[in-house]
């Protein structure tokens, strides 16, 4: 079915540099116009076990890794045997000619070369690159310069390495040719979800990120880190996730705008805070990169089942906005989008996604955005109170310090129930005219986020498809082989009832990775959708467009 | 100067140890606007307990936070916006239990903020339980057969964090407490100060540190000196425990934040991948 598609596997022990390779492998696509999506499969651990890294390229956008791929290259013998079910019909397995003994795979003397080339400790993974360049025909100049670029240290000894495994694979005559020509139409670069995510958020405004790490939002903290100079964003590793978040509502109270990021583990620390910001009217955007729970659950594998826990957030009754992308591009436009819906509506906003969504790699073109603006003014005449009590539920924000307002401003957030000035009241009429004024902004929020795409539509078959989140990347693969109408909610709080409601009561499969049908029973709730079929998946992994193909088409005869 | 009263009702008990806290640090703010401080730069945060109704009762901005975390949201207020002074106030309970995490990092970090810890040694507002300051023994609801709990040092945990600022004081001695305070908060990096607070409900200590409190004249002379005058078992002695010239974390960090535009700042991300 793959046949508009190339897919690579590179697999070996933690510890060789795999992702790395993998990630090589798809920048010297991108830049020969192929698009790329490319994933790691990785265990928790540093050295050893097994890992191993797709990357899947070719003439059309790629949503999804595929899992039988035309090249497999293994490292040890531990991949040689776990792979060899991986090959696509007439795909090739390289390995080294010491563990190809025995098998159907392409021995090449690679612990020999990185001998002579390195003396002990080499660069295997280099050997890889060099595989899939030969194999595809990439000029060796091209190959070189890439890896000059991507690996700084033992330059010399890197090149001379992979232009021997280069050559050894030339001289085999092995080649394999392309099934569809290269276009000049994708002038995009590689990014990871997370790095979206990111980017999405600052070009939004953020000064500040507050984080403790949690696979597999970590490396947005480590991307902000590196980056923090160049981009003014201030990042702080803090001493926990409750610190980060409640931090974070010090620094939404200066003036500045601020995220946080985890996993479910550390945005369960966190939902004291969440319930806060809601309390204080703290813009604050909380990013949830989901994995395989409960508790530590499966740290390096993607999965959707905190749906309602995101839903559900905090303590206690507050507006909130909770939304999902689905594909890195929207990964950026909706970071954006919803740190500035938080300022707008002054609640906490989530950012729902997924391990697959935030550590794949993709080509992405930035898209152009324009944010809406907005401004609350505060009547010049009258004493400045923090929660003035109006029609929009989104009182005026003033901050702290002589630069932003006069010594007879008082500025009170408070975590008790508040009267208008923000202290602190016990009033039964307050109590009910404070959290009415509250529960307003949620109408405001639905207004509000009109202005963005709430709901995408893939694809045209008779068969509706629901999902969200990176689960919409997985059939949009699918959806190139067999049509069916696949519908994304992106956003999830406020739900986009306008949108949607041309599918109320309609029947509908609904795909998840979950072991229960949350999203289904959540758009029963919803739309009262009729689900026909539940496609489920929870041990981690990905679908592969055959998977699902297979899934639906089974659905739609049951 | 307006006044730093609101007109909130105070409902500490008559008595509590909080009004003198609350009476030196408004003698200590006016101390410092007659010297040029800005109250617009001037922000409070406070935990939740008897010493978090302090919040209400003064007229300054501020973030009446979550129990334990008033030194958290007080940490980010200052490295989003580090021209603010900035001050929060911990209970036992908060500072030393729930939030402990945050106490020991601020001073870690050297941030450059003020912690004001009300040791009354006990819950008084969940109405006498034992705190993490409370002695052994201590008879409280949660611990009816006396409490069997080693009490920790403030002085000295705080000092063993790297705490930059380091001291005690006494609630019914107000220009003291407002001399250190003053310090304190005019200190660059992490400033500690301890008050002693008798709580007339549930532990009364007015006549234990009437009598054996002592102010110190001097700084001690290390950190050892310091340790063992903060933990004699008969005195209370009273001033400035430790102080030093460290790097203050905002400094450090530095990080200018941008003023680019929308548009900018995605032609940025093409410029610079």
């Amino acid at each position: 079915m793959s046949h508009r598609v190339f897919t690579v596997l590179v697999g070996g022990k933690a510890g060789e540099g795999i992702k790395k390779a993998a990630q090589v492998i798809g920048k010297i696509a991108v830049a020969n116009n192929y698009n790329v999506f490319q994933t790691d499969d990785y265990q928790s651990l540093i050295k050893g076990g097994h890992n191993f890294s797709l990357v899947s390229l070719g003439k059309d956008p790629i949503y999804c890794t595929y899992k039988k791929a035309n090249i497999v290259i293994s490292f040890d013998k531990r991949s040689v045997s776990q792979h060899k079910q991986d090959i696509a019909p007439n795909g090739l397995h390289f390995c080294d000619d010491t563990d190809s003994h025995g098998t159907e795979c392409v021995g090449l003397p690679l612990l020999r070369l990185m001998k002579e080339h390195y003396g002990n400790q080499g660069n295997m993974s280099l050997a890889s690159v060099a595989i899939f360049c030969a194999v595809l025909g990439i000029p060796l100049k091209i190959m070189k310069d890439t890896i000059k670029k991507e690996f700084r240290r033992y330059v010399p000894e890197n090149m001379a390495f992979a232009e021997a495994v280069y050559s050894t694979v030339k001289e085999k005559g092995i080649s394999y040719l392309l099934e569809f020509e290269l276009t000049n139409s994708c002038s995009s670069e590689l990014y990871t979800g997370n790095q979206m995510i990111a980017l999405g958020a600052w070009v939004a405004g953020m000064d500040c990120y507050f984080s403790y790490p949690m696979t597999p939002a970590s490396s947005i903290l480590h991307y902000l880190a590196l980056k923090q100079s160049d981009l003014g964003v201030t990042t702080v590793h803090a001493e926990s996730e409750l610190a980060a978040a409640n931090m974070a509502i010090g620094a939404c109270f200066a003036g500045k705008r601020a995220a946080v990021g985890s996993s479910g583990g550390g945005i369960a620390l966190m939902q004291e805070a969440f319930s806060l910001a809601g309390m204080v009217e703290a813009p604050l955007l909380f990013i949830l990169s989901s994995r395989p729970g409960p508790a530590t659950g499966v740290s390096t594998y993607t999965a959707q089942e905190d749906l309602y826990f995101a839903l559900n957030q905090g303590h206690g009754e507050f507006p909130r906005i909770v939304a999902s992308p689905d594909c890195l591009e929207r990964a950026f436009s909706l970071t954006a989008e919803l740190m500035q819906l938080a300022w707008a509506s002054q609640s906490p906003a989530i950012l729902l996604t997924e391990k697959h969504l935030s550590e794949s790699m993709a080509n992405v073109k930035i898209p152009d955005l324009s944010l809406q603006e907005y401004t609350f003014q505060e009547q010049e005449d009258r004493e400045y109170w923090r929660y003035r009590i109006n029609q929009s539920g989104v009182s005026a924000l003033k901050f702290p310090g002589s630069d932003n307002c006069s010594e007879d401003d008082v500025i009170k957030w408070n975590s008790n129930e508040h009267l208008e000035s923000g202290v602190r009241t016990d009033d039964p009429e307050c109590i009910i005219n404070m959290k009415e004024k509250r529960m307003r902004k949620s109408d405001t929020i639905y207004k509000l986020s009109k202005a963005n795409k709430r709901v995408e539509i893939y694809g045209s078959g008779n068969i509706l498809v629901f999902a969200y989140g990176s689960t919409a990347l997985e059939l949009r693969e699918a959806l190139k082989y067999y049509n069916f109408t696949l519908i994304v909610p992106i956003y999830l709080d406020p739900f986009p009832k306008e949108e949607l409601a041309l599918y109320r009561e309609c029947e509908a499969i609904v795909v998840e990775h979950s072991s229960k049908p949350n999203f289904a029973r959540f758009l029963k709730e919803q739309l009262e959708l009729k689900v026909k079929a539940n496609i489920l998946r929870y041990d981690g992994r990905h679908f592969s467009p055959e998977e699902l193909i297979t899934a639906i088409k089974e659905a739609e005869d049951a | 100067m307006r006044s730093l009263k609101s007109l909130k009702e105070n409902t500490w008990c008559i008595g509590c140890g909080n009004f003198g806290i609350f009476a030196a640090f408004r003698k200590c703010i006016q101390s410092l606007v007659d010297e040029g401080y800005s109250l617009a730069d001037i922000v409070i945060t406070s935990g939740i307990g008897c010493h978090g109704k302090i919040f209400d009762y003064l007229d300054i901005s501020g973030v009446y936070g979550l129990h334990g975390r008033a030194l958290a949201t007080a940490q980010g207020i200052k490295i989003a916006n580090p021209k603010l002074h900035v001050i929060s106030f911990g209970g036992d309970g908060d500072s030393m239990g729930e939030g402990l995490e945050h106490t020991l990092f601020a001073a870690k970090r050297n941030m450059d903020i003020t912690l004001i810890l009300h040791n009354n040694g006990n819950y008084g507002l969940t109405t006498g339980q034992a705190s993490p300051l409370s002695n052994i023994g201590f008879k409280g609801i949660s611990t009816p057969n006396g409490n069997v709990e080693r009490p920790f040092n403030a002085v000295n945990l705080l000092i063993e964090a790297g705490a930059s600022f380091v001291a005690r004081a006494y609630s019914a001695n107000i220009d003291h407490l407002s001399h250190i305070l003053h310090k304190a908060i005019i200190h660059r990096g992490f400033s500690f100060v301890e008050v002693l607070q008798p709580c007339v409900s549930y532990n009364n200590t007015y006549e234990l540190f009437n009598n054996n409190c002592m102010i110190l004249d001097t700084l001690p002379t290390d950190k050892a000196h310091a340790r063992s005058l903060a933990s004699d078992p008969d005195v209370f002695y009273l001033g400035v425990f430790h102080e030093q010239q460290l790097p203050v974390y905002h400094e450090s960090i530095a990080i200018q934040s941008t003023s680019m535009t929308l548009a900018q700042r995605i032609q940025f991300i093409h410029n610079n991948k």
